[in-house]
């Protein structure tokens, strides 16, 4: 138990000193806050991210806080994942593939009396990973064009810290604090035919949200869940610098350095989340769930992009074998899923819409609730029209689902 | 189960974005986005340096024309003579003095290539004694200028007329009058001269005259011209003719006076040197004219107000092309390749010269690229840095540029320039400006 626990305690160390990188790169990521991450906890990825009404017993849901309600007593949970994905990049003239692996989430839950629990969870919230090269554009008010690079790198995290608590023994009820913080930095080059711009900003986000969720047990097989989250005010600051260059002079003219200067806050929508879960026959589950995010309400600068209110449709399905374990194999749950994600983000008049199926097992580790969740997800984003493009991704997760016995928590005391 | 979440975790080796994919690029320029500015006023005006120095040049210019634009041009030089010695006897041993004749004086014009105007014409020229020192009354001020002007004897000591070839660089030789060279010869001869000063006492120097009465042209004659002094030796039949040159020792002792008669031009009414004449008043045009010291004066009066474009922005370039009028230049008033440029107050005081980051003096150049109406002609300045410069300072003071020709000390070139609102030769400004 000791070794596991300093694995946990290696797991967090490496978790926390991967959050500074970049975690995927999207050409559309360069639009708002970057791209907002989906990274869910347990087997959630392998059932298309659907479980607003599934419970904390087995794995921390991170969808919901009043899931922590019907945390099992004496159980301390820990969770930790990764991403590996493979997205190929296509426009009308153009293919290319590219690797990324990231880092999703950490994540701990112990119940605090028999008809509650508490969960803390650091992942990240969105990551800004863009690039843009000899990127012709324009100069307004002529016939002539300049130049874009640009590079952009980073995002923001997001550490909540969420609470659930059982009223009786079928309503649960759950708040969640959300804290948002991150940098994104972001390096321009502006060419005209006779000078060089470099504008080199850090922009440095943070606020906070708060989320109120319910589960209620409508009976044994059948529960639905809510979750409200509170619109929120994201403060914005930058530090920048500008530098030019002009050709014909040989001049370099610092035009500002490293100014620091508040930039327009960034505005997160109400959101509402409604699920069901139900169980048929003890051993088959399906999730649905209905998200739906106002972002058109949150009328941002024009800096951020043009936004749509965004709708969620998420499918999921799970089996487990309920008794007769005879084999390692019997114990294994084996779970498949649809997520369809309307966007929030308009470029162009259009939507960009994501996609994607998953398909995933949970792997048991010794005779615990631990697993191992592998899944695999396949998903489209985007599409290709003019100035748009098409994003392909596979996607496999792996999610470590520990499970500690109370006592172990009792050690450290 | 540990190692391969390190593997995962440590390993981000992710591949890198080439970042060949750009989606929405109208969102893009939000942002961050480059303007041309090409409405900006410019202001075109004509200035009158009334005193260019023109002495210590290095050049006699001489000549006079009317210019068809900017009235009668004429040049005169004047200068003061010396030479190593005033001993006429060649060698030391040489005690013959006495047996000395008086043959002949000259001055001898060595042409220096320098011309303006049509040489093809007949140019007269006469030389008269000046009768006061080539010398400054002021205390300070050792300089002779373009308006500067010394007493001389009316009465001319030669003169001659020619159809000049400063290619060929003929010298000119004009015969001056015998008994002012006999006079000159027997100071010499009897040891009355000795010395410079001596020297330039009797004799205070020249003025070069420019008589022509036809319009033709403008010439440069060397510093190294010279009074040639013949005389012999009497002693036998046959004679040995001897010379004894005196030139221009002191180049701040010479000095050209050019005068511009503008009476019945555009430009007749130049107000002082402090002052400007707006191109709208002059047909849309602006003058310059090297020797006369007209000058172009440009002037950005709304420059500061492009920082109120965008919240933030910055001038990143900016290019000046002022252009030639048409029909004002030819192959005989030819345009000059380059204007310098000096920026200057109010006043018309210059700081200095527009200068790059590392110091150099920045030019107008011209761009010979010629089109069917010759709108492509036309002198380009790089102004980037001084239009960022100009919008972004504090105080309320506006700088202007003043154009001129590089020899405007010692030359007549002039070229005339159109204003914002002249039509076919336009003068434009292209500001890229950055919003950030």
């Amino acid at each position: 138990m000791k070794n596991k626990i300093t694995i946990i305690l290696f797991l967090i160390l490496v978790s926390f000193s991967s959050f500074s990188q970049s975690l995927s790169s999207s050409p559309y990521s360069i639009y708002g806050l970057g791209s907002l991450y989906e990274s869910d906890f347990g087997s959630l990825p392998a059932m298309g991210s659907a479980g607003i009404a599934l419970p904390s017993n087995r794995f921390i849901n991170n969808l919901n806080p009043a899931s922590l309600g019907f945390m099992y007593q004496n159980h301390f949970l820990f969770d930790v994942g990764g991403n590996a994905i493979q997205t190929s990049y296509q426009d009308v003239s153009r293919k290319e593939s590219r690797n990324n692996v990231q880092f999703s989430h950490v994540a701990f839950a112990f119940p605090v009396t028999s008809k509650s629990g508490l969960s803390v969870a650091l992942r990240p919230y969105s990551s800004a990973g863009f690039k843009i090269s000899d990127y012709k554009l324009p100069i307004q008010d002529s016939n002539e064009e300049y130049t874009l690079n640009v590079t952009g790198t980073g995002g923001l995290n997001n550490f909540d810290i969420s609470y659930g608590y059982r009223v009786g023994k079928k309503l649960a009820l759950g708040l969640s604090t959300s804290i948002l913080f991150g940098t994104i930095k972001d390096a321009s080059e502006y060419l005209t035919s006779n000078s060089l711009t470099n504008i080199d900003k850090e922009s440095t986000y943070n606020g906070a949200r708060i989320s109120l969720g319910g589960q209620f047990k409508v009976d044994s097989t059948f529960t639905i869940g809510v979750n409200l989250k509170s619109p929120a005010k994201i403060n914005a600051t930058k530090v920048q610098s500008v530098t030019t260059y002009n050709a014909d002079l040989n001049a370099s003219n610092t035009i500002e350095s490293e100014v620091h200067s508040d930039i327009d806050d960034y505005y997160l929508p109400f959101e509402f989340a409604v699920g069901l879960n139900k169980q048929f026959k003890n051993n088959l589950s399906l999730s649905m769930d209905y998200e739906k995010a106002f972002w058109q309400g949150t009328d941002q600068a024009d800096i951020y992009g043009n936004y749509l209110n965004q709708e969620k449709f998420k499918l999921g399905l799970s089996y487990r074998k309920d008794h007769n374990l005879r084999t390692y194999f019997d114990r294994i749950q084996f779970s498949t899923g649809l997520n369809y994600d309307t966007g929030y983000l308009e470029l162009g008049n259009k939507r960009i819409e994501n996609k994607a199926i998953s398909i995933g097992v949970a792997l048991p580790i010794e005779n615990t609730y631990s697993v191992l969740n592998v899944s695999y997800s396949y998903g489209q984003r985007g599409r290709i029209s003019s100035g748009l493009i098409k994003e392909n991704y596979h996607k496999i997760s792996l999610n470590l689902s520990l499970d500690g016995i109370w006592f172990v928590k009792r050690k450290f005391e | 189960m540990a190692l391969l979440f390190g593997i995962i975790l440590t390993s981000c080796d992710s591949d890198i974005d080439t970042g060949e994919f750009v989606v929405g690029s109208d969102n893009l320029s939000v942002n961050n986005r480059v303007i041309l500015i090409d409405t900006a006023t410019v202001e075109v005006s004509t200035i009158n340096f009334d005193s260019l120095v023109t002495s210590g040049q290095s050049r006699i210019l001489l000549g006079t024309y009317n210019d068809p634009i900017f009235g009668k041009v004429t040049s005169d030089s004047y200068f003061q003579l010396s030479s190593s010695s005033y001993n006429l006897q060649t060698t030391s041993s040489d005690t013959e003095g006495a047996n000395y004749v008086f043959d002949s004086i000259r001055m001898v014009l060595l042409p220096d290539k320098y011309y303006y105007g049509d040489t093809t014409q007949v140019q007269s020229i006469s030389i008269h004694r000046l009768l006061q020192k080539v010398k400054q009354n002021a205390e300070n001020d050792d300089n002779f200028y373009n308006n500067s002007s010394l007493d001389y004897d009316p009465v001319s000591l030669g003169s001659t007329s020619f159809t000049s070839k400063p290619i060929r660089q003929d010298s000119v030789f004009v015969k001056l009058d015998d008994a002012f060279g006999d006079a000159f010869f027997q100071k010499l001869k009897k040891r009355e001269i000795v010395t410079t000063e001596e020297f330039v006492e009797y004799f205070k120097g020249l003025v070069i005259r420019s008589t022509s009465a036809n319009s033709s042209g403008v010439m440069g004659y060397q510093i190294s011209s010279m009074l040639q002094l013949y005389y012999s030796k009497k002693v036998t039949d046959s004679k040995t003719s001897i010379l004894k040159e005196f030139t221009i020792d002191d180049v701040s002792k010479q000095f050209n006076r050019v005068s511009l008669d503008r009476t019945g031009t555009i430009i007749k009414d130049l107000p002082g040197t402090t002052e400007r004449l707006s191109s709208d008043l002059t047909e849309n045009k602006s003058f310059i004219q090297s020797g006369t010291g007209l000058a172009c004066r440009i002037d950005f009066p709304n420059i500061k107000e492009l920082k109120y474009i965008t919240q933030k922005g910055a001038i990143i370039d900016a290019q000046l092309i002022i252009r030639p009028v048409n029909n004002t230049y030819s192959k005989t008033y030819p345009l000059v390749d380059s204007l310098n440029i000096y920026v200057a107050d109010q006043l018309n005081r210059l700081s200095g010269t527009l200068n790059s980051a590392s110091g150099n003096a920045i030019y107008a150049t011209l761009n010979k690229a010629s089109d069917e109406f010759g709108e492509n002609i036309g002198y380009s300045i790089p102004l980037g840095t001084f239009m960022q410069n100009e919008m972004t300072k504090q105080s309320d003071s506006r700088s202007a540029l003043i154009l001129t020709i590089p020899t405007i000390s010692k030359g007549v070139e002039r070229v005339v320039l159109g204003n914002q609102k002249n039509t076919g030769n336009k003068v434009q400004l292209k500001i890229y400006y950055i919003s950030y």
